[in-house]
């Protein structure tokens, strides 16, 4: 590997960086994701989902770095790995290379919509309760 | 008094002794991990060490290292943007599944019940108006849960399964003791990757 003086002078890692905001869509959008994602990086869009997070893939970074989702404006901040669809979970975890869009689940219609983890909403909170009936009578006096 | 010969006092601005040859000659393979030397005991090392100190050249060397690291790929992963590699097989949150035709699976056999190491799982059953055989109460505490994955191994149909969902933290403890509702919607939200799973395991089932 020949250094040349573009790469002593670390200029083409400034060119790299020049080429991935565009991408990206310009400065504004490049800090918009800084405040987001903490990160400055573009991918090949692999898909989307019906809540509208965007998958990515760059196999230019090492394997658990190399897909990741952007979650949609909507959720701003409140972005939570359950906002990632039960389809995409799997190739999001590199369970496996397949994605719902090459390969598309069949979906029996009871399949409800996937929801994210709902503990933190009090009016959303699972409260458990008995299914089968009482055992235990109570006694009435006549 | 051996130890002595083989140290050597050096430098004459140095009090202190510095190890430099084999403690004996007869065991010479060996490695020496105390602090390094700083001065090798000639003019041209102690002023070497002292041009270095009126510098603070370690500083800088310091500080070299650490602009180094600023623009360093890094090495952890950017949770919950990216996800960490898990297994087909991982045991995750439970799920009780259904047959295509919207028929719950689980007959109330209560392997699991019976395999289950640490008795998380209470299983009832009744026979439904229909003849066939059905649970009433099928309650998983989770907190008892060692997720050992004993329970869908030990079931017939394929009914009780830990799904690959690992993000179910709730604010509460009741909210993880899990009755038979809550297992069949898990279940139903689950089941395009929970029967992706299965399909990925056929060889080894």
């Amino acid at each position: 590997y020949q250094m040349g003086v573009k790469e002593l002078l670390g200029l083409d890692k400034l060119a790299k960086l020049a080429t991935t905001v565009q991408k990206i869509g310009g400065l504004r959008a490049a800090l918009k994701q800084r405040y987001l994602m903490d990160v400055t990086r573009t991918g090949t869009l692999v898909g989307e989902d019906k809540f509208g997070n965007k998958y990515f893939e760059d196999n230019s970074y090492f394997m658990p770095r190399n897909r990741w989702v952007v979650y949609p404006d909507r959720v701003w901040l409140d972005y939570d790995a359950t906002q990632v669809a039960p389809e995409w979970h799997r190739w999001l975890h590199h369970i496996s290379d397949e994605t719902p869009t090459t390969n598309p689940p069949k979906n029996e219609k009871w399949v409800l919509t996937h929801e994210e983890n709902s503990s933190i909403f009090p009016d959303k909170k699972y409260t458990p309760y008995a299914t089968g009936r009482t055992k235990i009578q109570g006694w009435k006096p006549q | 008094m051996a130890l002595r010969s083989g140290i050597k006092l050096s430098g004459i601005f140095s009090g202190r002794a510095v190890v430099s040859t084999p403690v004996a000659s007869s065991r010479s393979n060996y490695k020496y991990v105390g602090m390094p030397a700083e001065k090798d005991g000639t003019l041209k090392g102690d002023l070497d060490y002292g041009l270095n100190n009126v510098f603070f050249t370690e500083l800088f060397r310091g500080f070299g290292v650490m602009l180094g690291h600023v623009f360093m790929e890094p090495a952890t992963i950017n949770y919950p943007f990216e996800k960490g590699p898990l297994s087909s097989r991982f045991r995750g949150e439970h799920a009780l599944r259904r047959y295509p035709s919207g028929e719950e699976r689980c007959i109330a056999c209560k392997l699991c019940e019976a395999i289950c190491p640490a008795q998380a799982i209470t299983i009832e059953a009744e026979v439904r108006p229909d003849g066939s055989r059905r649970t009433t109460t099928y309650d998983i505490d989770m907190t008892k849960c060692i997720y050992c994955g004993l329970c869908q191994e030990a079931c017939p149909v394929d009914a009780i399964v830990e799904g690959p969902n690992f993000e179910y933290s709730t604010e509460t403890h009741e909210e993880l003791l899990y009755n038979k509702e809550k297992l069949l919607l898990n279940g139903d939200r689950w089941e395009p990757e929970l029967a992706a799973n299965l399909q990925s395991e056929y060889l080894y089932r």
